[in-house]
């Protein structure tokens, strides 16, 4: 009788990663980059486009509940992940501190692509040439696997059973990650 | 006062140092890209508290704990983007001074502070019990509350000042124009 896989959704992720790797590299790439023109312009005649490009002040106060929502989202980052490298709130059982910081998450993860997706809309071919949204986009992926499904289901049924230096790298991950998402995001506004 | 202001601006403005951060591209948005992510900090942290205190996050740990533990990253996050901050002002700072939007954040800065102090003041005099309650004291409550709506209306001013709707250069209304402190016959903007 076969054995089931151990941790499966970590390695259909890896694998996933894998062959994210694979296409950034092969000629694929290039012939899909170019099939997505026409999707981009198409993002600037919808109605987020055309309010987006029409009125400034709307632009601006959705930016700045991108913003609002990516502090919440990072203030959730960095206080499970440094519980998990055990360096804030260590009197705190892990699962108490996670489980909630989760539910912050999933709720500032859903502003932050709502307004991000608004964003890009209001200058969906700019940012289409900008290869700097491209790391964005590939990090922000990253970010959204590695976090349900990698950490997630890693530290969810006991976080306390997962060994100290295993929860300090899964820490040291997320937080790179999320810190690479925030750091593209800026460099967006300097581009293009 | 705007005359002094506007002196003030144009003897910063004469600045080598001043000018050379401005035009140093990457040098300028290092600095404000740092200032963004300090804020992801120290807002994340102080968001956290204040979410707590209203009952919306981490109800199993102690608020004060929360308040605590979580006022060290909080305040590393808001030297490091008062530093910046000041470095952003530096390098624009005729502009930035006759801004109506900077003028309304820092206004919005100084009542988010008093009402920081305010708000740890009351905790400190809070009567014992409250600490493990889903929801803190009412008057404790009403703080979190207005520090969010603050950083809020900080953050979307700090947005808005990018953006020169009602710049001097742009002939703004006399109201406008009063509050962003424009002078007659300004030649540097």
């Amino acid at each position: 009788m076969p054995t089931a896989l151990p941790f499966p959704r970590t390695v259909s992720t890896a694998l996933l990663l894998a062959l994210g790797v694979y296409f950034a590299l092969s000629e694929i790439r290039i012939e899909w980059y170019a099939s997505l023109r026409p999707f981009f312009e198409w993002m600037e005649t919808t109605a987020f486009g055309r309010l987006g490009k029409s009125y400034g002040g709307a632009f601006a106060l959705v930016q700045a509940m991108h913003l609002l929502s990516m502090a919440v989202l990072g203030g959730t980052v960095l206080v499970s992940d440094a519980r998990l490298m055990g360096i804030v709130l260590k009197n705190v059982p892990i699962n108490q501190v996670l489980e909630p910081c989760h539910r912050l998450f999933n709720c500032s993860l859903s502003l932050v692509v709502l307004s991000g997706v608004f964003m890009a809309c209001g200058v969906a071919i700019k940012v289409y040439y900008l290869e700097v949204f491209w790391y964005k986009m590939l990090a922000l992926a990253m970010g959204v696997l590695f976090a349900y499904f990698v950490r997630r289901p890693l530290l969810k049924p006991s976080a306390e059973a997962v060994p100290q230096r295993l929860r300090t790298l899964v820490g040291v991950a997320s937080l790179m990650t999320w810190f690479t998402v925030a750091a593209t995001g800026r460099w967006i506004g300097f581009s293009g | 006062m705007n005359k002094l202001i506007y002196d003030f601006a144009l003897w910063v403005d004469g600045h080598a140092s001043s000018t050379s951060l401005h035009e140093s591209f990457y040098m300028y948005n290092w600095v404000e890209s740092t200032h963004v992510l300090a804020l992801m900090i120290s807002l994340g942290m102080l968001f956290l508290i204040d979410l707590r205190m209203l009952g919306f996050a981490l109800p199993g740990v102690p608020a004060s704990t929360i308040a605590r533990r979580l006022s060290v990253p909080m305040i590393f996050g808001f030297t490091v983007m008062f530093a910046t901050g000041l470095l952003l002002f530096y390098a624009i700072p005729v502009r930035t001074s006759q801004s109506l939007w900077f003028r309304i954040k820092l206004v919005l800065l100084v009542a988010a502070a008093l009402n920081a102090f305010l708000f740890h003041r009351r905790m400190l005099s809070a009567p014992t019990g409250w600490d493990h309650q889903i929801k803190a004291p009412r008057n404790l409550r009403v703080g979190a509350a207005l520090s969010l709506l603050f950083w809020a209306l900080i953050v979307v001013c700090g947005r808005f000042i990018a953006y020169d709707w009602f710049d001097c250069q742009r002939d703004p209304s006399p109201l406008v124009g009063l509050l962003a402190g424009c002078l007659d016959g300004q030649t540097v903007f």
